[in-house]
């Protein structure tokens, strides 16, 4: 956590909005915060990282991973880098409680702009800040009627097992398929750099899955309809 | 497995072993069912302990199909020309049930393999009826006739409440299903499993296999079938059937294949299902370690920890602790 987060973060009266609406400007670099170190000066945690989109060597996934998913997971990364500067804050208007405040949004000079990255028409990722806590939430693509239902699936799934990801929220935002809630208390218990890399992992993976999942669907209609019509020959 | 198998298992079984055990026997009175709705009832009584009285129960026919006193058409005959002498239909059939069968064990013929192929065709019992009519037709398009006293378009059951059409040519039968699925995801994949059945009939090596087609919408033959035949939600397949399909060896498994074409389908939908959960099992705990790595050591080193020095009081350890 860095001094200049620090700053940016206190929970001084809110700067007044820039002029253009938050999807129309450039996530990155945001003009409140200092705008992050480029990847590639970031040697040191590469080499701790588990997930690094510089480190696949496999040709295929290469070629299938195009320029623009690139960009947007590491858009992604960077403004996460930047917006999870997260200290403990109690709730000012109850005692004693502590609460994220970016699910209550009662006191409007805890909360930060939030920033939305598209990727495009459907594939979007909102990242709402607050002082204590950010909330990720994440559109994935579907494309058609059986990504639709294969992503639901998935999600749903993974929403069901959300206690086993103590980040994952039960419910997603509205409007999203899948969200994250990161506490201080997150923060505290993990490395912080590592947590970007399993939010990105995820989002990476989730795309892949549901790919592969629609791939192997096909196949074995394929294959079933070949045996099937096998029987006639 | 990916054909289904006619068959059925638990009926082969039954039969086999009550067929080796020699003399003695024990009462056997026990209900199964099978796919689509087909139930079987079968009973073996200590007095004729040869003799076995199945009852099956076939689905509930829709309006549409036509029945003769509640069995297939030409089911009877049917049973009579597979099985001879060895089954016995009792009529009327049981309370409940729509055919019932004395199956004597003693007139099974003494060669091993004889007897083994009849038994396995009592035990696939539910395609001798319930393919009976579509046997009827197929094997008049074998000899290129129409079948007397047949409509233009027949309606035959093959699940509960639900019949798929046959319009019977000289030189072709066409065959359509309405396909319905009851849950959201079973039919996006169905929809999609059947548009590769349009798919693969178009590779070179199925060229010569029964032509196929999927719309979502009804086809021209089923012109004048009442609509609610017709409410299907993962569209229709229409398979065209020709002579060569049915020559005289194939047949038979023509007759199978086109009777559980539903089943089929659903049966790998459902298989599919069951792959893609044990895949997401895998991902979300790859995703769940992924989590753990950045859990920091500090934090590891705590839960060892407690792990440890924690021990768990019951009230007998406090009981023992007292006395």
């Amino acid at each position: 956590m860095g001094p200049t987060c620090q700053a940016v973060l206190s929970p001084s009266p809110r700067r007044p909005a820039p002029l253009q609406p938050p999807e129309s400007r450039p996530p990155l670099p945001s003009p409140r915060r200092p705008p992050p170190l480029p990847p590639i000066n970031r040697a040191p945690s590469a080499s701790t990282c588990s997930f690094d989109l510089r480190r696949t060597t496999d040709p295929e996934v290469l070629a299938a991973m195009a320029n623009t998913l690139r960009l947007y997971l590491t858009c992604i990364r960077n403004t996460l880098e930047a917006a999870m500067c997260l200290q403990n804050f109690p709730c000012q208007e109850v005692e004693r409680h502590n609460k994220p405040e970016v699910e209550l949004k009662t006191s409007p000079e805890l909360l930060l702009n939030p920033v939305l990255i598209c990727r495009n028409e459907a594939e979007k990722c909102l990242i709402e800040t607050s002082i204590n806590s950010i909330r990720i939430s994440m559109k994935v693509k579907q494309a058609d009627e059986l990504e639709n239902i294969l992503a639901k699936k998935f999600l749903r799934f993974l929403s069901m097992r959300a206690e086993a990801f103590q980040v994952l929220r039960r419910k997603p935002v509205q409007g999203y398929d899948i969200s994250f809630l990161i506490t201080n208390y997150h923060c505290e218990d993990m490395h912080k750099h590592k947590l970007i890399d399993f939010i990105v992992q995820f989002m990476e993976d989730i795309d892949k899955e549901i790919s592969e999942l629609k791939l192997s669907v096909n196949t074995r209609g394929r294959l079933v309809a070949t045996e099937f019509l096998k029987q006639f020959i | 497995m990916i054909l289904l198998q006619s068959p059925s298992r638990f009926l082969l079984q039954i039969l086999q072993e009550r067929v080796l055990s020699g003399e003695k026997g024990m009462d056997i009175d026990c209900h199964t069912v099978e796919f689509d709705d087909v139930r079987y009832h079968i009973q073996f009584s200590m007095r004729n302990p040869k003799v076995m009285v199945l009852s099956v129960s076939l689905p509930l026919p829709p309006p549409e199909a036509i029945l003769h006193d509640d069995l297939p058409l030409g089911a009877v005959d049917a049973i009579k020309a597979t099985y001879g002498p060895v089954v016995q239909i009792l009529d009327p059939p049981k309370d409940g049930f729509d055919l019932t069968m004395k199956i004597n064990l003693t007139k099974l013929p003494p060669d091993e393999e004889q007897r083994n192929a009849i038994l396995t065709q009592i035990a696939s019992i539910r395609e001798v009826v319930l393919g009976a009519p579509l046997k009827l037709l197929l094997k008049h398009l074998a000899s290129k006739t129409v079948a007397p006293n047949v409509d233009k378009l027949v309606a035959l059951v093959h699940r509960p409440n639900e019949s798929f059409f046959l319009a019977p040519q000289a030189d072709k039968v066409t065959i359509v299903y309405p396909m319905r699925f009851q849950d959201s995801i079973d039919i996006v994949l169905a929809t999609s499993f059947l548009q590769e059945f349009v798919e693969a009939r178009r590779t070179a090596a199925l060229n010569n296999v029964p032509s196929c087609m999927w719309s979502p919408a009804p086809p021209l033959e089923l012109k004048g079938v009442p609509a609610d035949a017709l409410n299907a939600n993962a569209g229709f397949v229409t398979f065209v059937v020709y002579p060569r399909h049915v020559e005289s060896k194939k047949l038979d498994r023509t007759v199978w294949n086109l009777l559980t074409f539903h089943a089929y389908v659903s049966y790998h939908v459902k298989c599919s299902e069951g792959f893609m959960h044990t895949r997401m099992r895998r991902r979300v705990e790859s995703l769940i370690q992924a989590l753990d790595r950045a859990k920091s050591d500090a934090e590891k080193l705590k839960k060892l920890v407690h792990g440890a020095s924690f021990k768990r009081m019951s009230l007998k350890n406090e009981g023992d602790s007292r006395f």
